[in-house]
């Protein structure tokens, strides 16, 4: 209850000496409060991996074979100091979208593509430019390409999309992240599988659904998590494909 | 005390108010997104986009948690009530803080695509079914629509057209907009971190927000008000001698409402203990210039008619007052709004 001692404060008048300086010292916690919590917060956020978009290599054009997996890939025949022939790249259009309908017609066409480079460790991704500037038919007779079997394995891991994987967007995996790759793999973006120990040396590769599908719709509530999975493993050039058999997917605690 | 409404009747103790709570949020904002990349820095930086996202998430959420800790503060120790006083303000920055957030996050995760970022936000994730994974953007956009409608219904017009209770009613929403947040950060940005400060200080504010309300209610539950004998239809109040000079006592009536019973130049009057305001509890308040003031707003009554002074038109019911030897009766039936009882000269006693 109120005493004669406990100064009232009244919005419209002035207020009471004591209670000036109890508010004062209340008015210098709470901006304290916020100084403190927007600089720690801020300045522990986790660092990024290594990966984006090298624009500083400025735009790439190289040519090579069309392969559906169903995700195009180009088999690099005619590279340039930076591509090498026998480099296999995962190809994406601007935004959230691939280049299936764009690579529809060229499958195991000579083809040549041209744009930017987006890079995690090695060049694995272009991202092409619009129209026919970043996709055509070349000219010439499209070499025999080698698809090597590597048998059914059984992975560990986590499934991406492949673009902000590698550093499209940064962070660009995990829980938080998970409707923005979704959207990415809805738009036909190269799923990519992260592998938590190297297989056949490499700790990624593509993956598709079971015999040359797009990623199953039930894969879509695994995106994200750590998970294993079985399936028919290949390797086409530097990259491995991964054909999974649905059924197998599930969790794995921790 | 408004007879007509005006956007906002601004005061120099709302202006320092807000003065106030704009320094922390501007500092907080500044601190997040301009000095925190340089002490980062990353070679291969978080995209501006995302580390603005989470500098507005941050920053609604810090705003939410000290909005609602000010409550049981209040109700604790009396001195906060000042803090109380243009929450309301502070309230309505925190939507547009949470909606600059929510901006920056629909503009980066959900575009790009050749759907639409508003539809993308609905059906890009739905798994519903699963911790781990679970669409948690989903309690973001209820809390966000929750804290909307309390700033579009925050101004007094709408309490008076709502009546208090239903507009008190409606303002509780804040709490499921605060756990709706903690859901949101929990199955959010909680799954991915690997460094924990900002799940140390989101667990610390939570805690802190349940902690002083619960220990507010315990408080409350102790000290609260009592309930006086019915006989007859008259309530004891108290002894008359009781009553201090320009303050009042408060009793639950029968009802469930309560009194205030006010002594003012040696005579005592009754009114309801609830202000046409917003149910500021009045007999927490004093008598200056004679006139019954309320803790909360500053709300006046005259006491012996439970009227606003002119121009204003706020009412309050009258109570039937009566001395019962030494003891205060009230009658425990209210006068409608606004009835002037005549006030009872308490005899002087040596
Ligand atoms: C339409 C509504 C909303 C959407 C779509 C949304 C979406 C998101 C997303 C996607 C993240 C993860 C960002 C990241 O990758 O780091 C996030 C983080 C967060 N959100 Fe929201 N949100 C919404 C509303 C809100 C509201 C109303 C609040 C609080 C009042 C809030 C508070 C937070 C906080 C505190 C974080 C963590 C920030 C950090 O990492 O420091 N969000 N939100
Ligand atoms: S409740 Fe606002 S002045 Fe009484």
């Amino acid at each position: 209850m109120s005493d004669k001692n406990n100064p009232f404060f009244v919005g419209y008048l002035p207020v009471p000496g004591p209670l000036r300086r109890f508010l004062l010292l209340a008015s210098v916690l709470v901006v304290a409060t916020f100084l403190l919590t927007g600089l720690l917060i801020g300045s522990t956020q986790d660092e990024p991996p290594a990966s984006g978009f090298r624009f500083d290599y400025g735009r790439q054009t190289v040519t090579g074979v069309i392969e559906l997996t169903p995700y195009p890939l180009l088999r690099v025949t005619q590279g340039n100091d930076l591509i090498k022939p026998g480099k296999t790249l995962m190809l994406t259009s601007g935004g959230k979208a691939g280049v299936d309908m764009r690579a529809m017609g060229l499958e195991g066409q000579l083809a040549t593509v041209s744009g930017i480079i987006l890079q995690r460790g090695t060049i694995d991704m272009m991202q092409l430019r619009g129209g026919r500037q970043g996709l055509a038919a070349a000219e010439g007779d499209p070499p025999e390409m080698v698809t090597e079997q590597l048998g059914r394995w059984k992975v560990a891991g986590e499934i991406c999309d492949g673009k902000c994987l590698n550093g499209a967007m940064r962070p660009g995996r995990g829980l938080a992240h998970k409707a923005c790759a979704n959207l990415c793999l809805l738009g036909d973006v190269p799923p990519v599988f992260v592998s938590t120990q190297p297989i056949e040396g490499s700790d990624f590769m593509l993956i598709t659904g079971p015999d040359g599908t797009r990623l199953p719709d039930a894969a879509y509530n695994y995106i994200g998590q750590f998970i294993s999975l079985e399936g028919d493993l290949e390797r086409r050039g530097d990259i491995l494909v991964l054909r999974m058999d649905t059924t197998t997917m599930e969790l794995i605690d921790g | 005390m408004s007879v007509k409404y005006i956007p906002v009747q601004w005061n120099r103790n709302k202006w320092l108010y807000d003065a106030v709570m704009l320094v922390g949020v501007v500092l907080f904002l500044w601190l997040f997104i301009f000095v925190s990349p340089e002490l980062l820095s990353h070679e291969f930086p978080i995209n501006p986009q995302v580390h603005n996202a989470r500098a507005f998430g941050a920053c609604a959420f810090v705003m939410l948690t000290v909005i609602l800790c000010i409550g049981p503060l209040a109700r604790i120790d009396r001195r906060f009530l000042p803090l109380l006083y243009n929450r309301r303000h502070f309230g309505v920055m925190t939507v547009f803080v949470a909606i600059t957030h929510a901006s920056y996050i629909l503009n980066w995760y959900f575009a790009f695509s050749s759907s639409d970022k508003y539809e993308a936000l609905l059906f890009a994730n739905t798994s519903y079914g699963q911790l781990a994974g679970f669409p948690f953007e989903i309690f973001g956009v209820f809390a966000l629509l929750c804290l909307a409608v309390l700033a579009a219904t925050s101004h007094d017009f709408w309490m008076k057209f709502l009546t208090p209770p239903v507009w008190k009613r409606i303002h509780s929403l804040i709490y499921f907009a605060y756990l709706a947040v903690v859901a949101h950060v929990s199955l959010g940005i909680l799954q991915d971190q690997q460094n924990h400060t900002f799940t140390v200080i989101f667990i610390g504010g939570a805690l802190a927000v349940a902690g002083l309300h619960a220990y507010a209610a315990m408080l409350d539950w102790r000290g609260g008000d009592e309930r006086g004998a019915d006989i007859d239809g008259w309530i004891d109040i108290c002894d008359a001698g009781d009553i201090r000079e320009g303050f009042a006592k408060i009793k639950i009536l029968p009802s469930g409402d309560r009194v205030a019973v006010f002594r003012q130049d040696g005579r005592l009057s009754a009114i309801s203990n609830a202000c046409a305001h917003q149910n500021g509890p009045l007999g927490e308040g004093r008598v200056i210039d004679c006139l019954v003031t309320c803790p909360w707003h500053g709300f006046q009554y005259d006491v012996t008619n439970g009227r606003s002074p002119a121009p204003f038109t706020e009412m309050v019911p009258t109570y039937n007052i009566r001395l019962n030897g030494a003891g205060v009766q009230v009658h425990r039936d209210a006068n409608p709004p606004g009835t002037y009882v005549e006030p009872v000269q308490i005899e002087v006693t040596a």
